[in-house]
């Protein structure tokens, strides 16, 4: 060809572009991971696991308290309900609706599974956090009966 | 000046001997959360009569605007829980978000109903008020209306529309009724029997009720009192049609059509010395509406072309157009409180919707949205409420809310076809 077409048709033009097809690609790989990974990290009770130095929570407010007793009776605040009526129950209280948050302050010798079973049933009702009442002074190895004794919730 | 003096150093006394009342306006306005166990009965009597009580006196409070009515269903206090402070373990309504508990007992006593209510704040367990009202035994709703009134006035120093009136036009067939009924839709009476009855309105004290009449085959407004006999007041060969009463109850306003125009008339409350207002060849004036003095009139116009509202001095003077958002604004009903005027406007998207329009700024608010038509709007007597229709539930159906639009409630009317409610200006007297 002549010189005049080869200036129109050849590729001596430099590309301005940024080429995307590499990084569409990374962020396809990336949202499968995620898309993938998203319903493993969902699963089962979110329980936030013991620390044997978790700080105490700093609570300004007082937030209601599930107590669950060595007979396995289940209590909000002092007046004892069944188990099957207690996400009902929560659903329906305000203040545990509005806070978002009980505690919890089971007896120690309480089953984990009923501990589990209570706070599922808290998480039905829509209330993610619980926060689990422990007695600070570990020394002893006496059942938690005193509700005099001082008390702190741990996260 | 002595007496000023004096006045003067009394006045902040005076001022810290009053009781806490709840703010019910502004930002930072929250509904009290109250418990409202179930009615207490001392007689078999009472118990017959609990289910129409307590369904009255519930929608009072949740309707209220100002209480957040908690859900029985998250109760954990005993059942027998008795009517005394000492008697009532106050940690178990905390735990459930209380922090009011009213408490009511019903005892029958032949012919009558009486109730008790106790008020109680959860955090100090003290009885803030009690109060013992009555009633026919045969009207158990109205002693709810009676014991919500006593609570409202504790909390806000001011009357409730519990005792008020509404009216209303119900569709039947090819006939349209006007109806009088309580505020929250009970004791429904129809006023007329047969025919096409619309637009009715209340007169300040709910004596008596205007609407507009097809009985000539040509509408007319008449005047009616429940129970008694309908009056024609405007009447001719010109239509005549939405009269609203003045706050004083002496005069009307409607609207007369005449070729193809229609003007907003004033005339005295027996039809006598009948004067236009509005003067525009071939515009159309229609829906007046008081302001709470009586020296204004609101309106529909369509003088600048499309229907908007406008609002002038009661002798037709001073005429000001106040909205200037949308195409198609209309149905105005001045508040009792005089600050807002509440309309329906077309939006965008060709849906019904109310709005208010601040007659001082004309900053306009929205009030609902995507919730169906909502039209022809009524300010409360206490401009605190508006009743309106919407068809968000299918049909057209009476619905309250707060000034702000929050709290939207269905009122508790049977099922049917509803319009234009409109809102007694004065509670009924007691």
């Amino acid at each position: 060809m002549g010189m005049g077409g080869g200036n129109r048709g050849g590729g001596r033009t430099t590309m301005s572009e940024i080429n995307v097809t590499p990084m569409v690609d990374v962020m396809l790989v990336l949202l499968i991971i995620f898309m993938v990974t998203a319903p493993l990290i969902q699963q089962g009770v979110k329980v936030n696991l013991p620390e044997t130095k978790a700080a105490p929570v700093e609570a300004t407010e007082k937030k209601l308290v599930l107590s669950i007793d060595a007979g396995r009776k289940v209590y909000i605040g002092d007046a004892e309900v069944a188990l099957e009526e207690l996400e009902q129950k929560l659903a329906a209280n305000a203040k545990a609706q509005a806070d978002k948050e009980v505690y919890l302050h089971a007896d120690r010798d309480v089953p984990y599974g009923v501990v589990v079973e209570v706070m599922a049933a808290a998480q039905r009702a829509g209330i993610g956090n619980v926060g689990m009442i422990t007695d600070p002074s570990t020394a002893g190895r006496t059942s938690n009966t005193g509700k005099g004794k001082s008390k702190e919730a741990k996260r | 000046m002595k007496a000023l003096l004096l006045s003067l150093l009394l006045l902040p006394v005076v001022a810290l001997a009053q009781a806490p009342t709840i703010e019910i306006s502004g930002a930072n306005f929250r509904p009290l959360p109250v418990a409202v166990p179930a009615p207490l009965t001392q007689n078999d009597g009472a118990k017959a009569l609990v289910a129409p009580f307590d369904s009255a006196f519930s929608f009072d409070l949740a309707a209220s605007g100002i209480l957040q009515v908690l859900d029985r269903k998250g109760f954990t206090a005993d059942a027998k829980e008795g009517m005394a402070a000492a008697s009532i373990n106050f940690s178990r309504w905390a735990d459930v978000g209380a922090e009011a508990l009213v408490k009511v007992s019903l005892a029958q006593d032949g012919g009558v109903l009486r109730g008790e209510l106790r008020l109680f704040n959860v955090g100090t367990g003290r009885e803030d008020l009690k109060v013992s009202k009555d009633a026919p035994a045969d009207n158990a709703s109205l002693l709810a209306h009676r014991l919500a009134d006593a609570l409202y006035r504790h909390f806000t120093r001011e009357p409730s529309p519990f005792l008020s009136r509404i009216t209303y036009v119900r569709k039947a067939g090819t006939n349209r009724d006007v109806y009088v009924a309580d505020w929250d839709g009970g004791n429904a009476r129809a006023l007329t029997k047969g025919g096409i009855n619309i637009l009715p309105a209340l007169s300040q004290d709910g004596s008596q009720v205007a609407f507009t009449t097809y009985r000539k085959n040509r509408p007319d407004i008449y005047v009616q009192s429940p129970g008694g006999e309908a009056k024609a007041v405007i009447s001719g060969e010109q239509m005549a049609t939405g009269a609203a009463f003045s706050p004083d109850g002496k005069r009307i306003a409607y609207s007369l059509a005449e070729g193809e125009s229609a003007q907003v008339y004033v005339a005295n409350a027996d039809g006598s010395g009948a004067r236009a207002l509005t003067d525009t060849p071939y515009g159309l004036n229609t829906s007046p509406s008081w302001s709470p003095d009586g020296k204004r009139i609101a309106f529909v116009s369509n003088r600048g072309g499309s229907p908007q509202v406008y609002i002038m001095n009661a002798d037709g003077t001073g005429v000001r157009r106040l909205t200037f958002q949308g195409n198609y604004n209309q149905t105005p009903d001045w508040s009792p409180r005089g600050d807002l005027i509440v309309f329906t406007a077309r939006d965008e998207r060709n849906a019904f919707d109310l709005f208010t329009v601040s007659v001082e700024t004309g900053k306009v608010t929205r009030l609902t949205q995507d919730q169906g038509s909502n039209e022809e709007p009524a300010f409360s007597p206490n401009g605190r409420l508006i009743v309106f229709t919407s068809t968000r539930n299918g049909g057209s159906q009476l619905y309250v809310m707060t000034a702000d639009g929050n709290n939207q409630l269905p009122l508790r009317a049977e099922k049917g076809t509803y319009q234009t409610p409109d809102w007694s200006p004065l509670p009924q007297a007691q």
